[in-house]
């Protein structure tokens, strides 16, 4: 049995949904046992964001002005975007947009760990489902971070997991909205 | 195989969902996201499980550049066939759409134009009966 197999999300929690206008935005607070600087390279480092993000990038985010093509993964077409870097202040403030999506992190030192907070604007009706898969990517990233990688889980792997099932459900539940049924009525079997 | 959808590239699926249900009289089929990828799409209620159209946001450049270019040179990027396209251009006209063409008469049959407010001229199609 590997790792990922083993593994069963903690219930939903960290997360709060922000209305400004037409714009929603998602905020996601994790506490890591990691320095913010090893937490700041699997922020930015191609290498270190196959091992947990749910995109690609083919380039490194740490430095502004940056401009960096991510894809995203498992997306049912290709799809692939474009983003400058638009502030990187190392360890603590990272800016950046994925798709239409504005990007802000903030690592907070407590002291030998971090409180990694992440702003992401997202549309409505699909708040709960981004809260589940990064509080998924969240519990990937703690394990890689620790030395004990469990494997990236984003896309098709994410949404077929009941783990990923049960905390969009549950995310639904806290943010008080419905949430799409997963999976959707047309790919069901008749 | 089958075809079973087309795309076409819109520049606010919002805005476009609202177009293609509310003034075009579609009817919204799938609609869900992973990340900022968002798949939608409509279909007609004439024929619920026929082919779908997928509204696509339009973030690539390149496919900007060729909406853009069609657009300006008058060319559809979608045609849609119906049986009464008068009567569609009425209807369609009093929901606020702009047409570029009024019904005109062409070759094996009638069409018409329209904006569909998202960067696209749709074309509607009567095919002639002889």
């Amino acid at each position: 049995m590997t790792n990922l197999q083993q593994y069963t999300p903690g219930p939903a929690s960290g997360a709060q949904i922000r209305k400004d206008g037409e714009k929603w935005t998602l905020i996601l607070v994790r506490e890591l046992r990691h320095a913010p600087e090893k937490v700041w390279q699997a922020l930015t480092d191609p290498a270190h964001l196959r091992e947990w993000a749910p995109f690609d990038a083919d380039g490194n985010l740490g430095t502004v002005g940056t401009t960096v093509k991510l894809t995203t993964v498992g997306a049912p077409a290709p799809h692939v975007t474009e983003t400058t870097v638009t502030r990187a202040d190392a360890p603590e403030v990272l800016e950046y947009k994925w798709g239409g999506f504005d990007m802000r992190w903030e690592l907070e030192d407590l002291g030998g760990g971090t409180r990694l907070t992440l702003w992401t604007n997202i549309g409505h009706r699909f708040i709960a489902m981004g809260a589940a898969g990064w509080h998924i990517c969240f519990d990937v990233l703690d394990h890689l971070l620790s030395g004990k990688p469990i494997g990236r889980m984003v896309g098709p792997e994410a949404m077929k997991f009941g783990g990923w099932q049960r905390l969009n459900a549950e995310y639904a539940k806290q943010f008080g909205i419905e949430t799409p049924k997963w999976p959707p009525q047309a790919a069901q079997k008749p | 195989m089958k075809i079973k959808v087309t795309s076409l590239y819109v520049d606010d699926q919002n805005k476009a969902l609202r177009f293609y249900t509310e003034v075009l009289g579609f009817a919204k089929k799938t609609d869900f996201s992973q990340g900022p990828y968002r798949w939608l799409t409509v279909a007609s209620p004439e024929e619920p499980n026929g082919t779908e159209l997928q509204l696509a946001l339009n973030d690539n450049p390149a496919a900007k550049a060729y909406q853009q270019a069609i657009f300006q040179q008058g060319q559809p990027a979608a045609m849609f066939f119906t049986e009464d396209v008068k009567g569609d251009y009425e209807r369609i006209k009093a929901r606020g759409a702009e047409f570029t063409m009024p019904p005109t008469d062409v070759t094996g049959s009638t069409i018409a134009m329209l904006k569909d407010t998202c960067g696209n001229l749709i074309q509607l199609t009567q095919l002639a009966r002889y």
